[in-house]
């Protein structure tokens, strides 16, 4: 073969590797592995976004494929913009909002990033947020459940993030173990008890105990429902004085009794992530469990269908039969740091393309808005009117900046009540004198 | 004697060590010093990821000093460090010498024991603590406690007891330095001349006499260089402990550095977490230096 024509066919052949290359970049250039818009888009916006809610998903392909058709067609509404993305790796989301936290401490920050809900009040704290309500009808803001507001809505009234995505914790049970669901706690372990007598492989309730977020935040709703508050108005920890002290205690004696009945075991300690439920589910050796609303499609899918079909789910038991039924909510926001109006404005319509209501569809993960309930078509089978029911008494996390050191003492607290290593009072009064020592250190 | 200069030719001239060391320098100063002063420095302070400014104070250190978990979790750490330092010690040493025998009587396979053990060495620590969580999970289909219930045992509580569950994390450890004890520790035996053997066996010594009189006081100065790094690297282990225990049940796992990380990644303390990560580095420095004092004074011997 004559050389020309070998080096005809090479550089086709290297032409065509180029273009399929640059192609699966990304429909034509307007989406790549790490930005949204055509390359050379005069406006340029840095966006830091977990990985989960991007095409680069790598657990969850429809989320992926769903993210990437919402991302091209932002970006053909929007041509004049380019959005650099940062895409933080599932396991470093945690991580990750601490260094955000620094970030817009050194006024380094993303323009536009995704939030934990849980962290969001000390990034308003820290006056690092742009408000946003002039990007949103009163209609839109009002609709929004009442523990989303009370987060996201500052002092001064103004909104400072779009709570788009949350959950809630709730009661799974088997009902060939549990036919009626439990109302207080004394029920529930009762009932746990009676599912091991009928199935002595199973536990009869599981829930986190080990060294996590989890357990405080779970458990909490035991507390809340009691009427129990965390810290008072200056964000001051009390929930180791007066009557939050005897709520609390009540909610560390339940876990406790829980623990020495025999209605769960003792590994509850242990349990620091929330797929531990759906193994013991798919060994058929749990009764009920108090999991997320997130659980629900995993176990679906997993559980063999005659499984799946014994579980039920309610809403948590409480102490007293006519206390309301309180449960924890997270969730993630879409925040605004720029000082450029322009770039805040643009990153509430990127939240609004994107994410309010298309990335509930996309993902699942429960709107924080009820009309979204009723028009979205992902949200019409009749387990999410339970888990509308429950955001209705959702309770978020304070957010104060000493809520992350209550959180950890409470965990503390918790495991060595479970282990027996400490009373509940020596527990409580441990973690409440830790936790005022820490706001005594923040006030410095 | 040569009287010294600070002449610039005597600095940067040929021969002198100045110009190559320079980038050397410069990149130990912005990639180590400028840290670890920065360090030192948020530790004299009050700062906090949560709130821009901060102030310089003492208070911190009396705080983190003044806290009685602080002690709870040097005990627990100085069990994990010395508990992982023993046994990482003797077992790696017992492979090394297992394979060093294997070595000289050219038994097939060594290759793959050496690579199936440098295998723990290379995984992440976080894998290694998410393959042990699976291994000694408590409840009755966890890996552990499935072959002890094929053995007719009952199931044993890994994790959910505060000592089983520190013992725990030292077996993770340990699982994950032996290897490189053993690396070590057969380089170290390769080195060991073969007459010395030889003769041994002529004045008719036992294996055990061997090992005892040749063996342990040629492999001694590596024995300890061994027992300097595994304190170093088991001193800053949290990465396995993270995903294994989170540091409980309570805080019965929460060794220094976890409970650095836990101050500064989850309580957002950054003067808190900047004294932890100094007190783990005046512990880390007066074990190094105690045990090079040992070295040297090995090497008068």
């Amino acid at each position: 073969m004559k050389p020309w024509v070998v080096r005809f066919f090479g550089l086709t052949l290297v032409l065509v590797v180029v273009g399929v290359v640059y192609g699966c970049g990304g429909s034509g250039g307007i989406l790549t592995i790490d930005r949204i818009g055509r390359e050379d888009a005069p406006k340029t916006m840095t966006v830091q976004l977990n990985n989960s809610y991007t095409h680069q998903n790598s657990t969850t392909q429809s989320w992926a494929d769903g993210f990437e058709k919402l991302f091209t067609k932002f970006a053909k509404d929007y041509p004049d913009w380019k959005l650099d993305l940062k895409i933080i790796p599932d396991a470093q989301t945690t991580q990750e909002q601490a260094r955000l936290l620094e970030e817009a401490r050194t006024g380094q920050a993303p323009d536009c990033a995704n939030v934990d809900s849980f962290v969001v009040a000390q990034f308003v704290e820290q006056g690092a947020l742009k408000p946003i309500d002039q990007y949103f009808t009163k209609e839109e803001i009002n609709g929004l459940f009442p523990f989303v507001r009370d987060i996201v809505v500052g002092d001064d009234g103004k909104m400072y993030a779009y709570w788009w995505a949350t959950d809630v914790r709730v009661l799974y049970r088997r009902t060939d173990l549990v036919p009626e669901a439990p109302r207080t706690w004394d029920e529930l372990i009762r009932d746990a008890k009676t599912a091991e007598q009928k199935d002595p492989d199973v536990d009869g309730y599981l829930f986190n105990g080990g060294r996590w977020e989890g357990t405080t935040f779970d458990n909490l709703a035991h507390f809340w429902s009691q009427g129990g508050e965390l810290v008072d108005a200056q964000g001051k920890p009390i929930f180791g004085e007066g009557p939050n002290r005897t709520y609390m205690l009540n909610e560390l004696n339940f876990l406790k009794e829980s623990v020495d009945s025999g209605a769960s075991p003792k590994r509850v300690a242990t349990i620091t992530d929330y797929s531990e439920f759906e193994s013991a589910a798919q060994a058929q050796s749990v009764a009920m469990f108090q999991g997320g609303d997130f659980q629900y499609p995993p176990l679906k899918e997993s559980l063999p269908p005659e499984e799946f079909n014994k579980y039920d789910v309610s809403l948590l038991p409480t102490m007293n039969p006519n206390d309301p039924q309180k449960t924890g909510t997270g969730g993630w926001t879409m925040a605004a740091f720029s000082d450029d109006p322009e770039k805040v404005k643009m990153c509430m319509e990127f939240t609004k393309d994107v994410y309010i209501g298309e990335g509930n569809e996309v993902t699942g993960q429960l709107p924080t808005n009820p009309k979204y309930f009723d028009t979205l078509d992902r949200f019409q089978a009749p387990i999410y009117d339970k888990f509308e029911e429950a955001l209705k008494d959702g309770e978020a996390r304070p957010g104060v900046p000493v809520y992350p050191a209550i959180s950890q003492q409470l965990q503390i607290a918790i495991g060595t009540v479970l282990t027996g290593e400490a009373t509940p009072e020596e527990a409580l009064d441990r973690a409440y004198k830790n936790s005022l020592s820490a706001y005594e250190e923040q006030k410095k | 004697m040569t009287k010294r200069t600070l002449a610039p030719r005597a600095l940067i001239g040929e021969n002198r060590p100045t110009l190559w060391m320079a980038p050397l320098l410069a990149v130990v100063t912005l990639f180590y010093l400028y840290p670890a002063f920065e360090v030192l420095r948020y530790s004299f302070t009050n700062a906090s990821l949560q709130r821009p400014d901060y102030a310089y104070t003492l208070h911190t250190y009396a705080s983190v000093l003044s806290d009685p978990v602080l002690y709870k979790v040097i005990r627990t750490t100085a069990i994990f460090v010395l508990a992982s330092i023993v046994l990482q010690l003797v077992l790696g040493l017992v492979v090394a010498v297992a394979a060093n025998r294997a070595r000289r009587r050219r038994l097939p396979g060594m290759v793959f024991v050496r690579s199936v053990v440098l295998s723990a060495w290379v995984m992440p620590g976080v894998v290694i603590g998410i393959v042990w969580a699976i291994v000694l999970n408590d409840a009755s289909y966890g890996l552990a406690n499935l072959l002890f219930a094929a053995a007719g045992l009952g199931n044993v509580p890994w994790l959910s007891t505060p000592s089983m569950a520190l013992i725990s994390i030292i077996i993770a450890n340990v699982w994950r330095g032996t290897a490189f004890s053993m690396i070590l520790q057969y380089a170290g035996l390769q080195s060991i001349p073969d007459e010395l053997y030889e003769a041994a066996e002529v004045d008719g010594a036992s294996t055990l006499q061997s090992f005892w009189y040749i063996t342990i006081p040629q492999l001694r100065p590596i024995l300890l260089i061994n027992v300097i790094l595994i304190t170093i690297a088991t001193l800053n282990t949290f990465d396995m402990i993270l995903p294994l225990t989170g540091g409980g049940p309570g805080q019965a796992t929460e060794v220094l550095a976890l409970r650095t990380y836990n101050v500064i990644f989850r309580e957002y303390s950054l003067a808190g977490g900047a004294v932890l990560a100094v007190i783990m580095l005046l512990i880390s420095l007066a074990l190094t230096v105690g045990y090079q004092r040992l070295l040297r004074s090995e090497g008068a011997l």
